[in-house]
């Protein structure tokens, strides 16, 4: 190993973070009095944050912060599933990870009831049958009716929670950012919000989301770990179980950066010495099965070897059990003979012709070839057992250094030294550290390219920035100018380092010549969304406008949304109610309808008709 | 705020539970909605296609802003073509392969790619072909 490269390059190491389940805190008395404290909970398909929404300090601050996944194993029991932090690797249990969205959108809510008990629990809620609570959660931007009915009906039924409410969690990010800045809340501006599963372009228009100009991009941090990980399996076939998605998951957060320019820095990557200095070399540890090609001759000796092996032994069992049998034949004749010596002549003659023999003579014959064959058998034995004591001798001589190979853990750039002294067939000398090694050079650029150019991973649907010039270009220029004026980063998938310069020399392309326009980043861009609906909720205690009573779920459907300056828009439309459940009271299915026509009643296919309409 | 272990969880706070794995008691409670427990072991959820398809037969109006309707609109611009192994803005496409490269040491990696390398590639780009 040479030891000029050991000075400028950069090797790194996966840190392969494992996490540690979460306490059970007991609950602060001021949550419960004078009145029972808001729990703020923002659903994220990446990472969920639960807490209170008190003031200041750890209590202000979300106590939960876990993966929003559950790990079941089929047929096991419902309370053996694992979710968020009590996973303390993934990778294990990678397949059978489930998580409650799909995109942006939760549908699954059995697994999203598995994890309002680990919060709930976990937050030191002991009332039983309910949560005396008020729950604060975040949706997607238009979510979809169905779930939001799902969601009212999981809280308002199962949990008994008195007050609801839903927001945005980009909205809420930014409701807290700009009360950071001391900026009007009745402000005008667009967010850019980047998350696991999709982006969004959100303008805010006086302080209200515009819905109707929204506009959403398939793009987001899963996507960008999967293209990562395809990218570095090909690139290394020899290495795929060791590119699982956690390990390209910390790549993303810790060495992966955005190009201002995308070409300009890809023609840098084009120079030598640029790449030898920037690639990152991601060193895995040493294992010895995984030498990929270059085995593949020895494993075919060993195979060979370990054929013959079993075919010796075989053929060592076929002798031993005809020796077996030859022994017995052979007693059993010389029983026929004693019978001879001792003078039962009419059984030695019935024995006789039993065994097919004319004579006595004939008899002894037999016993002496018998016998003869026996000593042979007998004599190959022993040879064997004695060959057998050697080899193995010579076998537990040679395990000794292949053992403390296996224990070496971390690839020393001296090991390809020592690696010379365990045998092996002829093979080219290859540096064994570097083969271990994963070179990250231009994937570090590619991958947070792939929210500007979908193109990189084949979709065809618009990047962030072409997406926000869409978004622009349908209103006046006067308001052009004003949302212009307050652009708003948030979500974490845009905390890659350069991702604010890049936005910033993307709009001024955009933008008319000498026009003004401002980019503010949020303060934490994963965290912030919880901390503004902890904030909205302490502004806005429950029951007041922008919360959902248990009577007005009742009476207004499970999809009723309470508006608010960080929520969606409300377009009231009933929709069916679901499948009432057998163990349940009789409840007829509404199916009123804003323009009743009984074809879209019948189109939905979640209705039990019943013949009685309203 | 203290910590309390989660033995003491048990037994302490909740005497009365007689099921050991009572961390998740709320599934025991709220058997309430009996059904709704049982209910939601068996059911299949929609995902959400199946969600999307049935919220697009309700009566929206043209500008009401719903799930779908704020999907971005497929791109105007073309796109711009980089190399399948480096990611350098790619000049050249194969002919046989169809993989793109920029130099002529790629395109010599390139024909030695075994064939599942090369699909590998193309289906990271969407660009595999499904006619045979």
């Amino acid at each position: 190993m040479t030891s000029k490269t050991d000075t400028t390059c950069k090797i790194f190491s996966f840190q392969d973070y494992k996490s540690s389940p979460d306490p059970i805190f007991e609950i602060a008395a001021e949550c419960l009095q004078p009145s029972p404290v808001p729990i703020i909970i923002d659903n994220g398909s990446f990472q969920t944050r639960a807490g209170w929404a008190c003031k200041g300090g750890e209590i202000g601050a979300p106590r939960l912060l876990f993966k929003s996944v559950a790990a079941r194993s089929r047929g096991a029991a419902r309370s053996e599933t694992q979710i968020g932090n009590d996973i303390s690797n993934l990778e294990p249990v990678r397949w059978l990870l489930k998580s409650q969205f799909d995109r942006n959108v939760v549908v699954n809510f059995e697994i999203q009831e598995l994890m309002f008990d680990y919060i709930f629990s976990h937050l030191g809620v002991v009332t039983e049958g309910s949560v005396e609570h008020p729950i604060v959660l975040t949706e997607a931007p238009c979510n979809p009716l169905h779930s939001r009915q799902m969601m009212s009906e999981l809280l308002f039924e199962c949990y008994r929670v008195p007050h609801v409410s839903y927001g945005v969690d980009c909205l809420y990010s930014l409701y807290y950012n700009n009360a950071l800045s001391n900026l009007t809340p009745l402000h005008t501006g667009i967010v850019l919000s980047s998350g696991y599963h999709c982006s969004h372009i959100l303008p805010v228009i006086n302080g209200r989301l515009d819905a109707g100009n929204c506009k959403r991009v398939n793009v987001g941090g899963s996507q960008a770990a999967s293209y990562l990980q395809r990218l570095l399996q090909l690139k290394y076939p020899g290495h795929l179980a060791a590119v699982t998605l956690s390990r390209m998951e910390e790549l993303l957060h810790e060495h992966s950066y955005t190009a201002t320019d995308y070409h300009q820095e890809l023609e840098k990557w084009r120079s030598v010495e640029f790449y030898e200095q920037e690639v990152h070399r991601m060193q895995l540890p040493f294992s010895a099965k995984g030498l990929g090609g270059v085995v593949s001759v020895e494993e075919r000796q060993e195979r060979r070897t370990q054929q013959l092996r079993r075919l010796q032994e075989i053929n060592a069992r076929r002798r031993e059990e005809k020796l077996q049998q030859d022994q017995e034949r052979l007693d059993k004749l010389l029983t026929v003979q004693e019978l001879l010596e001792d003078g039962y002549l009419e059984q030695f003659h019935k024995n006789l012709v039993q065994l097919n023999m004319d004579s006595a003579e004939e008899l002894q014959s037999y016993i002496n070839k018998l016998s003869l064959v026996v000593e042979q058998g007998r004599q190959r034995l022993l040879q064997v057992i004695i060959g057998a004591k050697i080899s193995l001798c010579q076998a537990s001589e040679m395990e000794q250094p292949m053992d403390e190979g296996d224990g070496v853990t971390e690839m020393d750039p001296d090991f390809s030294e020592e690696n010379t002294e365990i045998e092996k067939p002829v093979q080219p000398v290859f540096n064994m550290a570097e083969y271990h090694q994963l070179f990250v050079g231009t994937e570090r650029l590619r991958v947070s390219e792939i929210l500007f150019q979908p193109s990189l991973i084949g979709e065809d649907q618009m990047g962030m920035m072409e997406t926000l010039q869409y978004v622009l270009a349908r209103y006046t220029p006067e308001q052009q100018e004003a949302l212009a004026r307050n652009v708003f980063l948030t979500g974490g998938n845009l905390q890659y380092p350069g991702m604010k310069e890049r936005i910033e020399r993307e709009l001024l392309a955009m933008r008319p010549f000498q026009s003004h326009f401002q980019v503010m980043m949020a303060s934490r861009p994963a965290v912030d969304a919880w901390y503004g609906a902890r904030d909205w909720a302490l502004e806005n205690s429950p029951g007041g406008a922008g919360w959902i009573s248990r009577q007005d779920y009742e009476e207004k459907g499970g999809e009723y949304l309470s508006e608010h300056c960080a929520s969606n828009v409300f377009i009231p439309m009933k929709i069916a109610k679901p499948v009432p459940r057998p163990a349940e009271t009789l409840l007829v299915p509404i199916t009123t309808m804003t323009a009743a026509s009984p074809d879209s009643v019948s189109a939905s296919p979640s209705t039990v008709l019943a013949p009685t309409q309203t | 705020s203290k910590l309390v272990d989660l033995a003491s969880y048990h037994f302490l706070s909740f005497p009365h539970l007689s099921s050991p794995h009572s961390s998740l008691f709320f599934s025991l409670q709220h058997s309430g909605i009996g059904g709704a427990a049982a209910g939601k072991k068996n059911r299949t959820w929609k995902n959400l296609k199946q969600i999307l398809a049935v919220e697009r037969t309700l009566p929206w109006k043209i500008n009401d802003p719903n799930y779908y309707s704020i999907d971005a609109p497929p791109s105007l611009k073309p796109a711009k073509k980089y190399s399948d192994i480096s990611g350098l803005p790619a000049n050249y496409t194969d002919p046989q392969t169809k993989l793109r490269f920029t130099s002529s040491e790629e395109f010599s990696f390139l024909r030695l790619l075994p064939t599942d390398a090369v699909t590998g590639y193309l289906a990271l780009r969407k660009a595999t072909c499904i006619v045979p």
